[in-house]
């Protein structure tokens, strides 16, 4: 865990780049956010929550283990349903319609929401098929549009110079950091709307950490990306909004630099100073 | 103890500890012999057991030559013996045992690890194991008291109005007068007696299920959730995670898994003596009676002399030369397979 200390203690801390300059309130909203709660069974895991995620815009979510952030996450996409006796409740308006309503096909959602996990997580398949995978289930292509779907996808992932010469070889000889970014390009080749990634860096060394990172940063033109995240240096670094939950609630949610400065609340005070969590 | 501490000297520290290297050293070494000793023994018993039914089955291999594997003969009477029929019969009964036991257990495995609720994995879990601890001779009674007249009053007679040239109803199906070299597999010169090729692997069928499901299903949940969510979180549907995710991800242990299947289904004794008929008539059909290997030496073994008694040992021979040869074939296969996937 990062010592928050420290890093506030950095000049210019809080003042990202990214942030500034930016008038969040201007910015419409890809996805609202509303009465959204969550059940674990018995367990209440996610309570009443609203926000807007601004489009085209880097959301970050923090908060101590288990304040129900990835589960947050997971909701947008509906990843959960895949389990018995998980209940999610609420609206999600994303394009007008609310993603939560069982009506709302599955397809649509997972070709709009894409999702990267903590782990990488490449298929036992090559290079190349691990990105025309998700491709090939939404859309039928001849060979020639794939081959550059998945080299768009791959260029957009970064990974594109390291792996062209070995498109037809297991993806499970990649480093991490190019597997992480791999899963990445399978996510952004069915040219999702909205991105999410779940503590995408955790399992990655500093060095491919930053490339991931740096990565975000090119996305955020293309894709509204909503990321979870234990390392607050990272949100700092990276996202425009921040959200701090705790114990399934949602805290505060503003403007990245202002949470990481003055925060409105003593409990996100406490958090990212490092008294808690 | 008292005797080394009497002995004068104290020893000094560095002496009591290049005393426990020496002892860990020796501890070591005799360690690996015993682990090594133990790993050889398998080795002996197998390379022992195959040389002695050699050994013992010299007189056959020398009086038939390669004979012995190509003729259908087996008559007693007149000293006359050839595995073909047994080597077929054993073959082509695993072979149906396989074809009916990998898909329903593929299907048993998949619903249990990615289906079934959770008050459902138990209870069937358990009910797959029990079904594997029933001794082969049950398996064998059941299949000649309750299987067999089943086969004979419901499943032959649909296969022979269908598929024989000598249909019970009397009117050759459609399919034969087309293709007529179909009607081979499935004559039968006793219509109403239910034991056979196809009963013996149907049988066998089910004795082996318990074995791939629960090697199945035990190596379906060694997929990571992560990579199966990866998948659904791209849309795809529980069949295309099954089949592009699961299956690859854990190819290798399900054909082991099957050809742990198959050996048992190659070896079987006791329940197929039951069904198969035990004749040495060859033929091509799966609805007529034949012999497998095992059962024809479980039933000839006790009265067996001489050459007889060689030539039931030259046919153990061959069993481990199927089973070898199986397990080859298992081998080159997962190679090819290794090879395709680019690893």
């Amino acid at each position: 865990m990062t010592n928050m200390n420290e890093v506030a203690s950095q000049p210019g801390f809080g003042t990202s780049p990214h942030a500034s300059g930016v008038d969040l309130g201007q910015v419409p909203a890809k996805m609202t956010v509303r009465d959204v709660n969550f059940h674990y069974g018995d367990f209440h895991a996610i309570k009443n929550i609203a926000m807007d995620v601004p489009e085209k815009k880097v959301t970050a979510i923090i908060g101590p283990s288990g304040c129900g952030k990835s589960t947050l996450l997971r909701i947008f996409n509906r990843i959960y349903a895949i389990y018995p006796n998980l209940r999610a409740s609420g609206e999600i308006i994303l394009d007008g319609e609310n993603i939560l309503d069982p009506k709302y096909s599955l397809n649509r959602l997972r070709s709009k929401v894409g999702m990267v996990f903590q782990k990488p997580v490449p298929f036992p398949m090559t290079i190349f098929e691990n990105v025309a995978y998700g491709i090939r289930h939404h859309e039928k292509l001849s060979r020639s549009e794939m081959e550059s779907r998945v080299e768009q996808a791959l260029r957009g992932a970064a990974l594109w110079d390291e792996v062209k010469d070995k498109l037809k070889q297991s993806a499970l000889g990649l480093s991490g950091g190019q597997q992480q970014r791999l899963c990445i390009a399978r996510g952004i080749a069915l040219k999702p709307e909205v991105l999410l990634l779940d503590e995408p860096t955790s399992a990655l060394d500093p060095i491919a950490t930053s490339r991931i990172e740096q990565l975000v940063e090119e996305l955020k033109k293309d894709f509204t990306i909503v990321i979870v995240t234990h390392n607050m240096q990272q949100a700092a670094r990276c996202s425009d909004m921040t959200a701090f939950m705790y114990m399934g609630e949602l805290i505060e949610f503003d403007r990245t630099e202002k949470i990481f400065t003055k925060p409105d609340k003593k409990q996100t005070e406490d958090y990212i100073t490092g008294r808690f969590g | 103890m008292h005797a080394t501490a009497s002995n004068a000297v104290p020893k000094t520290d560095r002496a009591i500890e290049a005393g426990r290297n020496a002892t860990d050293a020796r501890n070591d070494r005799l360690f690996g012999w015993v682990l090594k000793a133990c790993a050889l023994l398998v080795l002996v018993t197998l390379i022992g057991a195959a040389l002695s039914t050699l050994w013992l089955g010299r007189d056959a291999f020398a009086t038939f030559g390669w004979g012995f594997l190509t003729s259908d003969a087996w008559d007693p009477g007149n000293n006359q013996f050839g595995a073909l029929v047994p080597v077929m019969g054993t073959i082509t009964t695993a072979v149906i045992a396989l074809v009916f036991a990998v898909p329903v257990s593929f299907g048993i495995a998949l619903f249990l690890t990615e289906i079934a609720p959770d008050w459902l994995r138990g209870p069937v879990s358990s009910a797959i194991e029990l079904l594997a601890g029933i001794p082969s001779i049950i398996y064998g009674m059941w299949g000649l008291f309750i299987f067999a007249p089943f086969v004979a009053e419901h499943i032959k007679p649909w296969l022979m109005n269908n598929f024989s040239a000598d249909p019970p109803d009397g009117q050759v199906s459609w399919l034969v007068q087309h293709v007529p070299w179909i009607a081979k597999f499935f004559s039968s010169e006793y219509p109403f007696f239910g034991a056979g090729v196809l009963t013996a692997g149907l049988v066998l069928a089910v004795m082996i299920i318990p074995f791939i499901s629960s090697v199945m299903r035990e190596v379906f949940q060694t997929v990571p959730t992560r990579l199966k969510e990866s998948a659904y979180a791209l849309g795809s549907s529980t069949w295309e995670v099954v089949w592009d995710i699961v299956v690859p991800y854990t190819r290798t242990a399900v054909i082991g898994g099957i050809f742990l299947g198959l050996g048992r289904a190659l070896g079987e004794t006791m329940a197929v003596a039951f069904v198969l008929g035990n004749t040495f008539k060859f033929t091509p059909s799966i609805l007529e009676t034949g012999s497998s290997i095992a059962s024809t030496i479980a039933n000839q073994f006790g009265e067996a002399e001489g050459l007889q008694k060689s030539a039931l040992m030259a046919l153990a021979f061959l069993l481990f030369v199927v089973t070898f040869i199986v397990l080859l074939i298992a081998r080159l296969m997962l190679r090819r397979l290794a090879t395709k996937e680019g690893r």
